[in-house]
C-alpha cells in the first residue's frame, strides 16, 4: 500500500499535547519472552493509562509458539498483573488496549507472510498507515535471522519502518559491525534504535541538563579545576538466573561496554549545538574517540578485575560466583572491574577517570563524582583546616537520585575551625514523585522517531574498540583474578590501583 | 461589637508581630527541625523552587488551599503565603501574620514553609506591602486566586504585578461568560511579564488530547477541515440551577482558534440553560455549535460529559465522539465514517482533584498562548 501523505495536525500546537506519537503498529519479535512480559507490555499499558498512545495503534506479537491472539492476550494479562508498575490493573482500559493486540506465529516463512498481510490489513483497518516499529525482544542470536526474514518477506517495503534492538550489540567489535551490517541491509542507521535503558533514566538525562542548562558548572568542568572523576555502577545483586548469559559476558561486556562508557561520554562530552539526535550523538562519539585505549600490555596496570566469593549481603549469607547456577566451577568470568581511564583531549588531558562496577557489592548505587582540586593555597592554619576536604560534586543516578555539593564551612565557634558540609539536592523529593519509567520514555521516543536517547552504531563500535583489547589480554591469560567476599567493595587490588595515584575510592 | 473569630494557632502556627519577627520564628523552627535531623546524622539542606501566594476571602477556603499545598510540598518545594482578606467590618483594621513548617520531621531536604497573612477590615491596599518582604528572593511567584478575581481593583493589580503566573479556576466564577473574556485582556497585557492559567483549562487537557489524537490518523485528518457541527455536553446539578459552561466554552474556543473559525453571532441561550450559536470556517461554511447541560450523578458542575464532532468530506459523513462514562473513571472514544464504526476505545479519564491540577500548573513556568487564543475566541463570541 502507499502511505497517505501526512497533513500537519493544527490541534497539536502548544506545550501540553506534544508527546503523543503518530499512529503506528508495533511488532514485538520474541513476544512470548521475558523482556516483553516484564518491560515492554507493562510500559505500553502504562502509556495507555496516560493517554499517550495514538488513536490508531496496534501491537502485533510475533514468536515461534503456536498461539491464538486470544491466548496471547490472556498471557499478557497474567504477566501484566505481576509486572505493571501501577496496580491494580484497570481492566476496562486493558480490555480496550488488548483489542489492538494481535499475535502471529512466525515459526516459518509462512508465518512472515501472515505477518505481512496482518500489517497491511492494520494499515487500512486500524489506520496505522504504514508506520511500523519492529521491536527485537529476542536473544541477540535471532537478530540476524529475523532481519533476513523481514527483508525476504518485504515487511519494510513502501512503509515507514524503524527497529528497536536491545543490548548486547555484539560481543566484540567484529560481531557488532556484522550485526549492524545485517540490520543496515534492511534499515538505515536513522531507523535503528539501540536501547541502552540507562539513557532513559530521568537522572541520566539530568546530567545533560545540569551541565548545559546552567552557566556555572561548565567553566570549571575541565582539567584545570577537576582533580579526577569517579564513576561507580554498583549492584548488590548477584547474577540471579542469568548465569549462562553472564558467563559469556562478564562485567566488561555487561556494564562497561555500554552503561559505564555512556556515562563517561555524558560527563566528558563537549556541549552539543542542540538537544537533538545528531548533535548529542556526534558529541558523545567525539569524546568516546578521545578515550585513551588501554592496550593489552597496559591492562595489568590500568585494569583490576575480580570475582565474588561467598559472603554476606544485608546480613544474609550468599553464594560465591562459582557456586551460582549455570556457572563453571572454575569460571574465569569477572564480576568486578576497576579501570583507570584518560580522555586525551583539550578539556581532560591528564585527568583520570576511575571507573568501577561490580556485582555483590555492599549496596546498589550508581553515581558520578567530580572531585575538584584542593584550594591552591592554604590560607588557614593546618589545625583549623583539619576537617577540610576538596570540593566534590556528586551526581547520584540511583537510588536516591540527586546532586550533592561538598564544600568547607566555618564551624560556629570562636576562632576558625573548618568542616565539610554536603549540600544535597534530592531530585526525587524535590520534583518527581513518580519519575517516568525508562522503558516508557524510550518506547515513546522510538514511536516518535526521536533517537536522541539511543546509541548510534559508531558509538557502539567505539565502545567495543575500548573494551576489546582488555578482553583479549585476559583471553590470553594475562592478569590476576582476585576474589573478593560478596558484600565488600571489591578486591584490595582495586584500592591499590587508585592509591598509586595518591587517591582513594569514595564510599558511595 | 461582634467577637472576631480567632485564628487557630494549632493550624496556622504562632502569631508574629512583624515580618522580621516572622523570619526569626521560621529560622527558629528550621533550627529545631535541623537539630532533630542532625541527631539522625542528616545535615539539613533545602531545595525550594517557587513562591506561591494564595488569595482567599474566607478562612475555610484558605484552610482548604493550605491542605492542597501541603500535599504538593515534596513535589514543589515552596514558600506558601496564604492571604485571608476578612472583610467583616468589626474590630480595628489590622494585618496579622502566622507561620509554620508543616513537615518539621519529614522531607528535610525540601523547603516548605507556610505563612498566613490575615487582613481584617477593608485593608486590601496594604496587602502587597506585607507580601513583598516575605517572598523568597529570585524565585518565580505563582499567584493562586481562589475565587473570581477582582480584575478592576487596584490591589489585585498590585499582587498581579508580583506574579510570574496567575492561576484561577473559572469553575468558581460567578459569571464566566463575562469574566473569561476580561481575563483575556489581563492575559494579553501580561505579555512577557506573567502568564495566566485556569484549572478549567487543565481539566480539559485530556479532552483536547483525545480529539487531537483522532486527527493524527491520516485517513481521518481531512475531516478536521470539514467540520459541519459540534455538540458539547457539560454537567449541571439535579435542579439545573448551577450552570457553569466554562469548560465547554474553553473547549470550543480552543478548537475554533486552532482551526481558524470566526464568530458569526454572539452566544445565545437555548433551552434549559444551554447555548446555541453559529461559527464560520475559513472557507465560509457555517457550523452550528450546541452546548448542552446534562445532569449526571457524580460529576461536578461544569465538567465535560461528552462531545460529538460531525464532519462531511468528499461526500462521506463522519462522527468523532468522546463520551465520559457515568460510572467509571474513563471515557469511550468512537469514530464512525459513512455510518460504519471505525474505532472504539476506552481511555482513562479521571477527575483530578485541586492538588493535582495545581501540581500540574506549577510545572509550567510560562504563559500558554494556546489558552490565550482560546480566550480570544470567547471575547469575539461575547461581543455586542
Amino acid at each position: 500500500m502507499t502511505v497517505a501523505p501526512l497533513l500537519a495536525n493544527p490541534l497539536r500546537a502548544g506545550p501540553r499535547l506534544a508527546r503523543t506519537p503518530q499512529p503506528c503498529a508495533l511488532v514485538i519479535f520474541g513476544a512470548t519472552g521475558d523482556l516483553a512480559a516484564r518491560k515492554i507490555v507493562p510500559a505500553l499499558y502504562n502509556l495507555a493509562l496516560q493517554r499517550l498512545l495514538p488513536a490508531a495503534f496496534a501491537v502485533v506479537g510475533a514468536a515461534r509458539a503456536d498461539l491464538t491472539s486470544e491466548q496471547f492476550r490472556e498471557n499478557l494479562h497474567t504477566d501484566l498483573v505481576q509486572f505493571s508498575r501501577t496496580k491494580p490493573i484497570n481492566e476496562d482500559v486493558w480490555r480496550s488496549f488488548a483489542e489492538s493486540v494481535h499475535y502471529v506465529s512466525t515459526r516459518d516463512g509462512e508465518g512472515y507472510e501472515t505477518l505481512r498481510h496482518t500489517l497491511a490489513d492494520l494499515d487500512v483497518r486500524a489506520g496505522t498507515n504504514g508506520n511500523r516499529l519492529f521491536y527485537f525482544a529476542t536473544p541477540p542470536s535471532a537478530y540476524g535471522p529475523i532481519t533476513d526474514l523481514i527483508k525476504r518477506h518485504r515487511l519494510t517495503e513502501n512503509v515507514n519502518a524503524r527497529v528497536v534492538v536491545e543490548k548486547p550489540f555484539g560481543h566484540d567489535l567484529l560481531s557488532a559491525t556484522e550485526l549492524s551490517q545485517k540490520l543496515q541491509g534492511v534499515f538505515t542507521e536513522d531507523e535503528i534504535f539501540r536501547i541502552d535503558h540507562y539513557l532513559g533514566k530521568e537522572t541520566v538525562q539530568n546530567i545533560l541538563v545540569l551541565r548545559f542548562a546552567n552557566g556555572i558548572f561548565e567553566p570549571i568542568w575541565n582539567r584545570q579545576y577537576v582533580d579526577h572523576v569517579q564513576i561507580t555502577v554498583a549492584e548488590s545483586l548477584g547474577i540471579e538466573e542469568r548465569g549462562a548469559y553472564y558467563e559469556q559476558a562478564g562485567a566488561l561486556r555487561d556494564i562497561v561496554q555500554n552503561h559505564l562508557l555512556q556515562l563517561v561520554a555524558l560527563v566528558g562530552m563537549e556541549p552539543p549545538v542542540s538537544f537533538d539526535a545528531k548533535s548529542v550523538r556526534d558529541e558523545k562519539l567525539k569524546v568516546l574517540r578521545a578515550v585513551r585505549p588501554i592496550t593489552m600490555e597496559q591492562t595489568d596496570t590500568n585494569v583490576v578485575r575480580g570475582q565474588y566469593g561467598p559472603g554476606f549481603i544485608e546480613g544474609a549469607p550468599v553464594r560465591g560466583y562459582c557456586e551460582e547456577d549455570d556457572v563453571a566451577a572454575d569460571s574465569k568470568t569477572e564480576t568486578f572491574l576497576a579501570i583507570r581511564a584518560f580522555i586525551d583531549n583539550w578539556r581532560w588531558e591528564g585527568t583520570p577517570f576511575y571507573l568501577r562496577t561490580g556485582k555483590r557489592l555492599p549496596k546498589r548505587t550508581t553515581e558520578i563524582a567530580i572531585q575538584f582540586r584542593a584550594a591552591p593555597h592554604a590560607v588557614f592554619s593546618s589545625e583549623a583546616a583539619e576537617g577540610m576536604e576538596p570540593n566534590a560534586l556528586v551526581l547520584r543516578i540511583q537510588p536516591d537520585e540527586g546532586i550533592s555539593l561538598k564544600f568547607g564551612a566555618k564551624v560556629p565557634v570562636q576562632g576558625i575551625r573548618i568542616r565539610s558540609v554536603n549540600m544535597d539536592f534530592v531530585y526525587g523529593a524535590s520534583f518527581m514523585v513518580d519519575a517516568p519509567d525508562a522503558y516508557e520514555t524510550l518506547i515513546i521516543d522510538a514511536l516518535r522517531g526521536d533517537a536522541t536517547l539511543f546509541t548510534r552504531q559508531d558509538e557502539v563500535e567505539q565502545q567495543w574498540r575500548f573494551v576489546d583489547p582488555i578482553a583479549q589480554a585476559w583471553a590470553e591469560g594475562r592478569g590476576q583474578m582476585p576474589a573478593y567476599p560478596a558484600g565488600t567493595w571489591g578486591p584490595a587490588e582495586a584500592d591499590l590501583l587508585i592509591a598509586e595515584d595518591g587517591r582513594t575510592w569514595r564510599k558511595p | 461589637m461582634s467577637v472576631m473569630t480567632q485564628i487557630d494557632e494549632s493550624v496556622w502556627g504562632t502569631r508574629t508581630e512583624s515580618v522580621s519577627a516572622l523570619e526569626r520564628e521560621l529560622a527558629r523552627l528550621r533550627r529545631s527541625s535541623g537539630a532533630h535531623a542532625t541527631e539522625h546524622g542528616v545535615p539539613v539542606a533545602r531545595a525550594s523552587v517557587l513562591n506561591l501566594v494564595v488569595f482567599a476571602t474566607r478562612e475555610i477556603h484558605a484552610r482548604r488551599a493550605a491542605a492542597t499545598i501541603d500535599e504538593l510540598a515534596t513535589r514543589h518545594p515552596s514558600r506558601a503565603i496564604v492571604i485571608v482578606a476578612d472583610r467583616e467590618p468589626s474590630g480595628p483594621p489590622e494585618l496579622e501574620m502566622h507561620c509554620r513548617l508543616p513537615h518539621p520531621d519529614g522531607a528535610q531536604q525540601v523547603s516548605y514553609e507556610q505563612i498566613l497573612i490575615r487582613a481584617r477590615g477593608a485593608e486590601d491596599h496594604r496587602l502587597v506591602s506585607a507580601v513583598i518582604p516575605l517572598l523568597l528572593p529570585d524565585l518565580p511567584v505563582f499567584l493562586w486566586w481562589t475565587e473570581t478575581p477582582p480584575l478592576d481593583l487596584p490591589f489585585f493589580d498590585d499582587l498581579l504585578r508580583l506574579a510570574d503566573r496567575l492561576i484561577v479556576d473559572s469553575g468558581d466564577f460567578a459569571r464566566p461568560d463575562r469574566t473569561l473574556p476580561r481575563l483575556h485582556a489581563v492575559a494579553r497585557s501580561g505579555e512577557n511579564r506573567y502568564g495566566v492559567t485556569d484549572f478549567n483549562w487543565t481539566r480539559i487537557t485530556p479532552w483536547r488530547e483525545l480529539v487531537m489524537q483522532f486527527f493524527d490518523v491520516p485517513t481521518w485528518r481531512p475531516f478536521l477541515d470539514a467540520i459541519t457541527g459540534i455538540r458539547v455536553g457539560f454537567a449541571v446539578d439535579a435542579d439545573g440551577r448551577e450552570i457553569h459552561p466554562s469548560q465547554a466554552l474553553l473547549f470550543i474556543g480552543w478548537l475554533a482558534s486552532r482551526l481558524g473559525w470566526t464568530a458569526v453571532e454572539s452566544l445565545a441561550p437555548s433551552e434549559a440553560g444551554g447555548l446555541l450559536f453559529a461559527m464560520r470556517r475559513p472557507d465560509g461554511q457555517e457550523i452550528p455549535v450546541r452546548v448542552r447541560p446534562r445532569f449526571i450523578r457524580g460529576l461536578d458542575e461544569g465538567d465535560l460529559s461528552g462531545l460529538r464532532i460531525q464532519s462531511e468530506d468528499g461526500g462521506r459523513h463522519a462522527e468523532f465522539v468522546v463520551k465520559r462514562s457515568d460510572t467509571n473513571p474513563h471515557a469511550t472514544t468512537l469514530v464512525t465514517v459513512g455510518g460504519r464504526g471505525m474505532s472504539e476505545r476506552i481511555v482513562p479519564l479521571g477527575r483530578p482533584g485541586v492538588s493535582e491540577l495545581l501540581g500540574e500548573e506549577l510545572t509550567i513556568a510560562r504563559s500558554d498562548s494556546i489558552y490565550e487564543d482560546a480566550l480570544a475566541v470567547l471575547v469575539a463570541l461575547t461581543k455586542g
